[in-house]
């Protein structure tokens, strides 16, 4: 593991890491300043609430795919790629290892995330809170199966085709999932176009992971007869991507 | 004022000092199998187009070979090929031993501290040893990467891949331009490792020397299109350097 070893003391050394934990774990509760919640206290707690996993998923866009990116470019770059595939590295154990030393930082994201939502944003009565608590827990899981292929191809990518390709490939695949299927869902019904609805259908809908909508209003957690449904396709995704990235990965620019 | 050429040093001139005990390194020849690296005649490197051949079955055992060439004639090319990250357009070639290949353009984040590329990248036997080399070669191992001079840099590269050989199974290391930018006190003392641990270590060095007496008693030379193989105990850079066009 000693590309891990590298890259995780790299990745504590850069420190940039500090800020994502702030986002995620100071951010909340600043902002909620800037809320309607200072009018209304009703809805200082769902304004936590929302801010904490909006911080979660932003600091995972922005810095988790950068911080990919950036180490796929500097691998292929440096030569540490190549120096490391003629000890016996081969460029998938690379890029699994360079995966899993920025997803260590990244795990606690959705932890922290979760955290700031159970202890500082739970509803008053018990019922609710044990629904809280299961959609935030639920909300983690479904996070990390989001944000674990995607970390993976922002490197891949930059490795072949430089970090701000590997990052913007990753963001853009992120927000769009996200944000961008509900716009194209809408166009799709609006002008009945076939194309459309069938592009909607193949989209990653990434916004069946992200909590916010459903922690706000208190909608309750994902049914747990559904939940292995969305793993299931969350994992196909991941699995895709998975082969998509060891195909485009590799140790050395070209020359 | 006492004035000393690099060409002139002896190790009474520096003392180099002792990293591994002689004896480990005999110990270690027990057991050991001693590495190897043989080329056939019609080996071809090159990219799209070839650079270079072997023009006769060259074969390199244990110890130090230096691999001289003028710029762009093949000198990398062929360390990548053996190193197997380039595949070679004709021929083939055998390696017997763990095969390590520094790249002379290889490069550690700059945040990073000597120490902790250390600890990243050595078991924890070997790490001891690689801090008394970075002690005895004057080398900050608290300085971030970035910080270090081209030769400091060279030289955290150096004892990396010199504390990862795997002298027990007999290793092969090829180093591209270890030399450059190293000064003269770290060049003898990498010298005088490399000769006590010959027997479980072949190392092909690619260089371009700084002064005309340096001893190259093995030596690959890409001379033309053709890969050669030289050997003479009084052989010096001086005399194989008109050999290069």
């Amino acid at each position: 593991m000693k590309l891990y070893r590298l890259t995780s003391a790299t990745l504590l050394r850069r420190k940039s890491w500090v800020i994502c934990a702030f986002v995620v774990g100071v951010l909340p509760f600043l902002l909620q300043y800037i809320s309607s919640g200072s009018e209304n206290p009703v809805l200082l707690k769902p304004a936590i609430a929302q801010a904490s996993w909006s911080m979660a998923l932003l600091s995972a866009i922005f810095w988790g795919f950068f911080t990919a990116a950036k180490q796929g470019e500097s691998n292929a770059r440096s030569g540490m790629g190549e120096y490391f595939l003629t000890t016996g590295l081969s460029a998938g154990r690379q890029l699994f290892e360079m995966w899993l030393a920025v997803f260590t930082y990244l795990l606690p994201i959705p932890l922290i995330a979760a955290g700031v939502c159970i202890f500082a944003a739970s509803p008053s009565l018990a019922d609710e809170r044990s629904m809280w608590i299961a959609t935030n827990l639920q909300y983690c899981v479904l996070f990390i199966f989001v944000m674990a292929p995607l970390v993976a191809l922002a490197s891949a990518v930059a490795s072949r085709f430089g970090s701000i390709t590997g990052f913007l490939t990753s963001s853009a695949l992120a927000i769009y999932g996200l944000y961008g299927v509900g716009y194209l869902e809408l166009l799709a019904n609006l002008e009945d176009n076939a194309l459309l609805k069938w592009l909607w259908s193949s989209s990653p809908h990434y916004h069946f992971a992200d909590p916010t909508e459903r922690l706000r209003y208190k909608l309750g957690a994902i049914a747990w007869d559904k939940f292995p449904l969305l793993l299931l396709y969350f994992g196909g995704i991941m699995l895709t991507y998975a082969v998509i990235s060891r195909l485009l990965f590799r140790v050395r620019a070209a020359a | 004022m006492k004035h000393r050429n690099a060409g002139q040093l002896t190790s009474l001139d520096y003392p180099a000092p002792i990293i591994r005990k002689k004896s480990e390194y005999n110990a270690d020849q027990m057991d050991t199998q001693s590495p190897t690296l043989q080329l056939q005649e019609g080996l071809t490197i090159g990219y799209s187009q070839p650079l270079a051949a072997a023009t006769e079955n060259i074969l390199l055992d244990g110890g130090t070979h230096f691999l001289i060439a003028r710029n762009g004639r093949g000198k990398t090319t062929l360390l990548r090929t053996l190193a197997k990250t380039l595949k070679q357009l004709h021929g083939s070639f055998e390696a017997q031993g763990k095969i390590q290949y520094l790249p002379e353009d290889l490069r550690f984040d700059p945040e990073i501290t000597v120490t902790d590329i250390f600890k990243a990248m050595l078991s924890k036997d070997k790490r001891e040893s690689a801090f008394k080399l970075a002690d005895a070669l004057e080398l900050d191992v608290r300085k971030p990467y970035g910080k270090l001079s081209t030769g400091n840099r060279r030289k955290a590269h150096l004892i990396v891949a010199e504390n990862s050989a795997d002298l027990k199974s007999g290793s092969i290391l090829l180093l591209d331009e270890p030399f450059s930018g190293l000064d003269a006190y770290a060049r003898e003392i990498f010298e005088n490792m490399w000769r006590e641990s010959s027997q479980q270590v072949l190392r092909l060095v690619s260089c371009h020397p700084d002064y005309d007496s340096m001893g190259m008693p093995s030596a690959l030379v890409i001379q033309g299109e053709e890969i050669r193989h030289t050997v003479g105990h009084d052989q010096t850079w001086s005399q194989l350097k008109q050999q290069l066009n």
